[in-house]
């Protein structure tokens, strides 16, 4: 289960007639939490995913949800980071959090939050990202609007679904926030299907690495030529197992940004067929295993064949931030950060 | 350098016929199990001889300049005298013999093209 996957999260409340669905709408300041972060707070008192960074704030978020199982309704919850006494000696950074709360019958045909969260679980199953957007004020209302175009629901007003349609198309690219329209304020909810990481070599880091991405939400998908390797024995966390030439496989691949290839099996066999498929797909992170030395030599080669230097420049060689470890799950450490990395916006 | 690195380095930076045949009247795949060399062949051939060869291949150098010469060598060859080509004719080719460990790399392609070749047959 993803925690960004809210239908997901509430198919583990079976049992619960009603949820709080709690969204980090907005936060400034330092908070570990990205804006879009979920918890659902259930009616017989379980807790799935996080929306601040816990201690006492958390606190607040749960109590004002029980309250509003019982209640019914939706809030906008403001908390401020600074008001309490660990700010005084330092210990917090400060800033806001402003989080929603509204609640859900999951079960309730009628409930436009829950099909609206329906509706994108089933676009983020078909690989599509898809944006959920809702009032922060009056009564419960979303329209969905999936990557393709596709709309789900209606915010109550044509004109303005067609506002929130069109700055649904930059949410994609930029990521969840709140947005004034006409004075009234609207989250723009962005959920993405999770990131995609294509394992070339099927080895001991590779084993590390499908174990690794289990834990961080990624889909992996391990490829090899060699069928004793690339087994459900050695990779029982991978999603997928892909036998066969690499470069057919890994072409069959849509390539889009939430795709990531780590090319580990340091054997130029494949590095070259999978490099010349790979390095003018808009895939958002490609690595390869090797020293620099043997980083450059690729590049030479590929340079011969016409790849410019700004293409050659997005492999990542030698692969990983450079943590120092040299086992394995070290190593796959290390690649799977400079993913994180490379994924929000910071230099590998 | 001896030659028969020469010549594999050579077809490994500049391989004849690399990438695939469209329209390709048959094709081939072929695998080392252990070292994970992968191979396809496809041909092309009118009545009587193959016209066009071409081959994919995640694989060493020796495999890929094994794979570059006999591509080149079958253009033009009568059908039945392509599934006569031999360890014999690769060594000289390669202008040397590989060393035992990777002889394997290099047959590899001509086993491949052994089968496209019968399955040519078949197609025709």
């Amino acid at each position: 289960m993803a925690t960004h996957d809210v239908i997901g999260d509430l198919d583990l409340l079976t049992g619960d007639r009603a949820v709080t669905l709690a969204t980090l709408v907005a936060a400034s300041g330092s908070t570990s939490k990205k804006v879009g972060a979920k918890m659902v707070v259930g009616e017989s008192g379980r807790l799935i995913g996080g929306v601040t960074i816990g201690g006492c704030v958390d606190a607040q978020v749960i109590e004002a949800a029980d309250e509003i199982i019982t209640t019914g309704g939706r809030r906008l919850l403001s908390i401020s980071l600074d008001d309490d006494e660990a700010f005084e000696i330092g210990l917090t950074c400060g800033g806001t959090v402003d989080v929603l709360l509204e609640r859900i019958a999951p079960r309730n045909a009628r409930d436009v939050i829950a099909a609206a969260h329906r509706a994108a679980h089933a676009s983020l199953e078909s690989g599509q990202a898809a944006v959920i957007v809702t009032p922060l004020d009056g009564s419960a209302a979303a329209l969905v609007v999936t990557e393709t175009g596709t709309r789900h629901g209606s915010l109550g007003d044509m004109a303005l679904d067609d506002a929130v349609a069109s700055i649904a198309l930059d949410v994609f690219r930029d990521g969840s926030r709140v947005e004034t329209i006409e004075d009234r304020r609207f989250f723009f909810d962005r959920l993405a299907p999770p990131m995609t990481l294509v394992i070339v070599g099927a080895g001991q880091i590779a084993m590390s690495l499908t174990r690794m991405a289990r834990e961080l939400e990624m889909r992996s998908v391990v490829v090899d030529g060699r069928e004793r390797y690339a087994t459900r024995e050695r990779f029982p966390d991978a999603d997928e197992i892909r036998i066969g030439m690499p470069s057919d496989i890994v072409g069959e691949i849509a390539p889009n940004q939430r795709v990531a290839v780590a090319l580990i099996a340091h054997d130029y066999k494949y590095d070259l067929p999978v490099l010349r498929q790979l390095l003018r797909a808009p895939i958002g992170y490609l690595g390869m295993l090797g020293s620099t030395k043997r980083g450059a030599a690729v590049r030479e080669l590929l340079r011969d064949e016409g790849f410019t230097d700004d293409e050659l420049a997005r492999i990542h060689t030698p692969i990983g931030l450079a943590l120092g470890g040299k086992s394995p799950p070290e190593v796959a450490l290390s690649i799977l950060a400079e993913i994180v990395a490379v994924r929000s916006g910071k230099r590998g | 350098m001896t030659a028969f690195r020469a010549v594999v380095l050579e077809h490994f930076r500049h391989p004849r016929n690399r990438g695939p045949l469209a329209d390709a009247h048959a094709s081939a795949e072929g695998a080392n199990p252990l070292c994970g060399d992968r191979i396809r062949i496809q041909l092309r051939a009118d009545d009587e001889a193959i016209t066009d060869a071409r081959f994919t291949a995640d694989a060493c150098a020796l495999c890929v300049a094994s794979a570059s010469l006999l591509t080149e060598h079958v253009r033009g060859m009568r059908i039945g005298d392509a599934a006569l080509v031999d360890v014999a004719w690769l060594h000289h080719s390669l202008e040397g013999e590989p060393p035992p460990g990777r002889r394997r790399c290099a047959q590899l392609p001509l086993e491949t093209m052994h089968r496209a070749v019968t399955a040519l047959g078949g197609a025709l």
